[in-house]
């Protein structure tokens, strides 16, 4: 077997790295780095100088367009926040669920319950927790603000990580163990690389809800208050109250401009890189590119910090817990005390949540029949919405997705221009769509469907396009070969080559669309509220009016439907999806 | 264009004249009557095929290639086919299973060792069964001793599933130790209880006398999947373990490049897993599981995920770090399912039976290395397990000894050179063909005696037959002394080959050296054994003159050693031109 070295080394990067960089063109490629670092921490200290200030819910929002940079950063920094807590809960909460066998038989439902609660049903309790907590700071607000964002974008990470850390392979499992790996090392080494793909995509998924939710986040009537932070989302609500079509399209432009520099400045780069955490053993042909990835790797700042702070940093650590991790594998059975404090504090969890459960059946217990009509009418009805909705979405994305996998020139140009309208949060638009339909006569009936298919088709149409992109060339080729008429093709190849991604998608949409039905069927607009018969515009309109039984009735029934649909309809069809439909490579 | 048998065969089956279809296969030899058979419709060839008596469709059926022998086998009741795979020439049911690919041979072994195939009463006749070195003797205290282990899994019903019985075992210094049983026979799991990486539901593991736990051992492990982390280069994976001891960059860097160095993967350190082929990963996987200079190297199937020419290679590569003594580990612990790999690797053998699994077969391997997979040691030792592995229902112990002698293998050579053949053949050719011996030596102004060495080795490697005191040169003997020089070389090398064990065995030393050398001495060592101090000598001049005129290799009398020859291209470059 003859072997030859093969090298791996950039031509364009220097074998060596100084530490100020020479000559003008590569003071221009650290420009822009510099900048941002700058940008990064003035942003920072403002933010921290207007958290520790006075508390002021309800800010005067400008609808001067020249107002909307500082909006825009307000908005990006707390949902930068949000996504911090949301990746550190993420692992915490997987890797207990994943590697706790009692732990994972409540935490794992506990999860499929949390995610099926919408982000408003939480406001009540987080804002009053909040303002408890800090109540002369700025941060109280700001942190109820933070941690509804939080409650609308870390489900759906905590589950991709859990499962990531549960299909690691054994035998890479054992491998760590028998070569005594440490905590940490096994961490950095193994499980965060398993997960980081599916991670990634869940963060890109999780943002944009961010963004979806982001109106209802920053802007929302709790009881008799009125809580109003500058940001986006409220600039962009009070000119809908207002409505200023003028303002309404100028926020509308910053969030887009926005949405899309995050999606180049770190999205982009950062799937690029993650490319090597792709479990596939062969090197595929396409591999993602970002030039703002190259940019970094260019510059000579990020490899000599690299060098400088990150790798002797990594390399202590390495060392520290694989000390650690010795000495204490030798003393392991001693650990009498944290054995008995973990279960002392199972036992306190369970007991707050027995209380809670029965909490919550009293208050149920009070409500009046007539309530409970009007809020299984509003579940009936949003259910109904919901399916229509996907019915809708499904029948014109499978066509269009089928045909635009089917043909890579056209997915190339297809694929960012509609991942571009997908990154563009419904919620944002619906003030101009709801004045075309005010304009026609419709009213928010039809205006919440169309809301709704705003919000929800793009997760089919992404799914069905990537299976059919994964059709092999080889069954196209038969379907050619034997002359299949397209009918034929259609009933033979493509759907069931695409229909376990079409669950896949139609799992994401629905448990999304009954999640959005909170912002699509009651809205602000021109100062008056409008609203149309539905289990989410009970819970709006729960909140608005401090109604917390009510609130609490209907979030119950949402969760206890999605959850139901999950179990009884998408799970089952996964199950088969995932056995008879699989194509195999 | 069908033979004339083809056709006879056709009409016999087509008149459903089912025993003259079987007479007219035996006529034939075995070649012949298998292309017949396979050119009939193939539910004909499987009724033909079901009539043949046992030793016809053993014969005919090792004809075919390893997936029609399969089908072929598979029209037999599951009992028939047993008796037929016992049937098979060792050699021969060898070949098939190295061939067959693993899903269908643990597929295969299972229905042979199932209950409905050893219920036949034929079954009873192969009880003899019998195992090549008796007693175990501890040669010195394990490394790894696990005493009484069990292991069961509960069900999800609350039953419990016993995966292997209560079984002692225990991992001597400077031993390869393998581990063989059919699928489900708990040999993995074994193998993870022993490494520390599973616990048994009962009984312990002890390392150097201390409970596993206590004291971790140093073991490294490579697995049938490589485990390599993709994310990571080649170094990095290396490194891996070395991390997790604490060693500092400037200690580890060196002693990953070393392993990477010893299984032959220098410069590719900055390599990706997905960027080299699977035995280059089982490489980096040995690399990894040697940079931590193991006591105990673990492999569980580490050559199955690999093509059989990878895997025979880097086999090949292991058995020579190890004898040269360049790993530092004490003993090898192997998992395998395939029997020729476990004869040609270890010195201990312990065979699993499932359901629950118990020990079946335990003993020693002590053939010298490198081993000839054609040696008739070697397959006693391949049918040995296979019978164990095929007849659950036979008790294997008390142990008996080898069934046959030892030194049947070498056969005297004759004393006669290649030159001296060469011109007796084209005497003879000249002659018409056939002489009388002692006209022939008369003419030639030779004594008898001379001339009989040279006759009988032309007669041993086919030129030439010889009966009653007259010698009559063969087709192939006719084809070689009309030849040109570089022709009788390769027809001489080729019979050498096909006829002589001790060349054979020569050659596959040499080949699986990586220097491509070996010490006379070596081979001077096995024939001392079969015979006198004399006849040893004259036995290697003769193998010296043979071999170098085959050239099969050289011989360096500076060094006493044999050397492979790597060029015989004048020879090669002699195939393409037309005799004469």
């Amino acid at each position: 077997m003859p072997m030859r070295p093969s090298i791996h080394r950039d031509p364009s990067r220097p074998a060596a790295w100084g530490i100020v960089p020479v000559g003008a063109t590569s003071l221009l490629r650290e420009l822009p780095i510099v900048l941002g670092g700058v940008g990064l921490f003035y942003s920072v200290m403002a933010f921290a100088r207007y958290w520790s200030g006075p508390v002021n819910s309800q800010a005067e929002i400008s609808l001067h367009p020249v107002a909307l940079p500082k909006y825009a950063l307000f908005s990006v920094l707390r949902l930068a926040i949000a996504y911090i807590i949301s990746f550190f809960f993420t692992l915490v909460y997987g890797y207990v669920a994943a590697y706790n066998r009692k732990a994972e038989r409540f935490m794992i439902p506990l999860l499929d319950t949390l995610q099926s609660i919408p982000v408003l049903s939480f406001l009540p309790g987080v804002m009053i927790s909040m303002a408890a907590l800090f109540p002369n700071r700025q941060l109280g607000v700001e942190l109820g603000s933070i941690l509804l964002i939080f409650t609308g974008q870390v489900w759906n990470m905590t589950f991709s990580f859990y499962s990531s850390l549960k299909s690691i392979p054994t035998e890479m499992r054992e491998a760590a163990t028998a070569y005594r790996l440490s905590w940490w090392q096994r961490f950095l080494q193994l499980e965060l690389p398993q997960a980081a793909i599916g991670l990634i995509w869940n963060s890109m998924m999780s943002v944009a809800g961010g963004w979806f939710f982001l109106m209802a986040c920053e802007m929302f009537v709790l009881g008799n208050r009125d809580f109003r932070l500058p940001g986006l989302g409220s600039y962009l609500q009070t000119a809908a109250n207002a409505g200023d079509t003028r303002a309404i399209v100028w926020g509308l432009m910053t969030m887009i401009g926005v949405i899309i520099l995050i999606d180049q400045m770190v999205w982009r780069p950062v799937i690029a890189w993650a490319e090597k955490f792709k479990l596939e053993q062969v090197g595929s042909a396409e591999v993602p590119r970002s030039p703002m990835l190259n940019l970094l790797r260019r510059s000579r700042m990020i490899p000599f910090a690299m060098r400088v702070l990150v790798l002797p940093a990594r390399e202590k650590l390495y060392l520290r817990f694989a000390k650690w991790h010795e000495t204490r594998s030798l003393t392991k059975s001693t650990n009498r005390l944290s054995y008995w404090a973990l279960r002392a504090l199972a036992v306190v969890v369970l007991a707050a949540i027995a209380y809670a459960v029965a909490r919550m059946f009293s208050v149920l217990a009070m409500l009046s029949s007539a309530e409970w009509r009007h809020v299984f009418g509003g579940a009936g009805a949003t259910f109904l919405r919901v399916e229509l909705v996907l019915l809708l979405a499904a029948l014109w994305t499978v066509p269009v997705g089928v045909a635009i996998g089917l043909r890579p020139r056209l997915a190339a140009i297809a694929q960012p221009i509609a991942q571009i309208a997908a990154s563009v949060p419904a919620t944002a638009l619906f003030p101009i769509i709801l004045l075309v339909l005010i304009r026609a006569g419709g009213g928010l009936g039809i205006g919440s469907i169309v809301l709704l298919l705003l919000g929800t088709q793009w997760y089919l149409l992404f799914n069905v396009i990537a299976g059919a992109t994964a059709i092999p060339s080889d069954l196209k080729d038969v379907c050619n070969a034997y002359q299949l008429s397209m009918a034929e093709r259609w009933r033979r190849l493509f759907l069931p080559a695409i229909f376990p991604y079409l669950i896949t998608g139609f799992v994401t949409a629905s448990g999304g669309a009954w999640n959005a039905s909170i912002v699509a069927e009651y809205f602000h607009f021109r100062g008056q509220t409008i609203s149309t018969i539905g289990l989410g515009a009970i819970i709006s309109q729960a909140t608005d009016s401090g109604n917390s039984r009510l609130l609490l009735a209907a979030t119950v029934i949402m969760a206890v439907m999605v959850v139901t649909i999950n179990r009884l309809v998408w799970r089952p069809l996964y199950a088969l999806a995932s056995t008879r439909f699989k194509l195999e490579g | 264009m069908s033979s004339p048998i083809t056709e006879k065969l056709r009409n016999a089956v087509s008149q459903n004249y089912w025993n003259e279809a079987v007479a007219l296969l035996r006529t034939c030899d075995p070649a012949k009557a298998a292309e017949a058979l396979g050119d009939l419709p193939f539910e004909q060839q499987q009724r033909v095929f079901r009539r043949l008596p046992l030793d016809l469709a053993a014969a005919v059926v090792v004809q075919f290639r390893y997936y029609d022998q399969y089908v072929l086998m598979h029209s037999l009741p599951v009992g028939e086919m047993r008796a037929l795979v016992e049937k098979l020439h060792p050699d021969e049911r060898m070949r098939f299973f190295d061939e067959l690919p693993e899903e269908a041979w643990q597929r295969l072994m299972n229905e042979l060792s199932s209950a409905e195939a050893t219920e036949i009463p034929g079954a009873q006749e192969a009880a003899t069964v019998s195992v090549p070195e008796p007693q175990l003797t501890p040669q010195a205290e394990a490394i790894i001793e696990a005493r009484q282990i069990e292991k069961s899994f509960e069900q999800p019903d609350g039953r419990e599933i016993q995966i292997f019985a209560p079984m002692d075992l225990g991992i001597e210094p400077n031993t390869i130790f393998a581990l063989l049983g059919p699928s489900g026979s708990g040999k993995s799991t074994l193998l993870r209880i022993l490494s520390g990486l599973t616990q048994p539901s009962s009984g312990s593991v002890r390392v150097h006398g201390q409970p596993l736990g206590s004291s971790t051992p140093n073991i490294g492990i490579v697995f049938q999947s490589f485990a390599l982390f993709p994310w990571l280069t080649v170094l990095e994976n290396v490194e891996v373990p070395l991390v997790a001891r604490g060693l500092q960059h400037s200690a580890r860097h060196p002693q990953a490049l070393q392993a990477l160095a010893m299984v032959g993967l220098k410069g590719f350190e900055n390599a990706y897993p997905k960027e080299l082929s699977g035995g280059m990963k089982q490489r980096v996987g040995f690399a990894r599981a040697l940079a931590v200079k193991p006591e105990v190297l673990f492999m569980d199937e580490p050559f199955s995920a690999l093509d059989v020419l990878t895997a025979e290679n880097l086999r090949g590569e292991l058995m020579e770090l190890w004898i040269k003594h360049e790993i530092p580990t004490k003993s090898i612990f192997l998992v395998t399912h395939n029997i020729e790999e476990a004869v040609l690797l270890a010195d201990r053998i312990v065979v699993l039976g499932s359901h629950p699994a118990k020990v079946r077969a335990d003993f020693h391997v002590s053939l010298p290395q490198p081993r000839d997979k054609k040696s008739a040691e070697f397959l006693v030792y391949v049918d040995y397990i296979y019978k164990v592995m095929t007849h659950p229902e036979l008790e294997t112990g008390p142990l008996t000894k080898l069934p046959f002698p030892r030194k049947l293998a070498y056969r005297m050579l004759p004393h006669a050179t290649a030159g001296g053949m060469a011109g007796l053949l084209e005497f003879l050719n000249d002659r018409g063909g056939e002489e009388d011996l002692y006209h022939l030596a008369e003419e030639l102004l030779m004594d008898v005696d001379d001339l009989f060495p040279i006759v009988d080795e032309a007669v041993l490697l086919g030129f030439a037959e010889s009966t009653r005191g007259d010698a009559r040169i063969t087709p192939a003997g006719e084809v070689f002394a009309e030849a040109d020089i570089a022709t009788r070389k390769k027809l001489f090398r080729e019979a050498v080959l096909g006829h002589v064990t001790l060349m054979q065995q020569i050659r596959s030393a040499l080949e699986r050296k990586s220097d491509r050398a070996v010490p006379l001495e070596f081979f001077r060592d096995i024939l001392d054994e079969h015979f006198s101090q004399d006849e040893v000598q004259r036995q290697l001049d003769t193998v010296l003159n043979w071999g170098r005129y085959a050239e099969i290799f050289t011989y360096d009398s500076q060094t006493d050693r044999l050397l492979l020859d790597e060029a015989p291209s004048a020879v090669n470059s002699s195939d393409a031109a037309p005799l004469h």
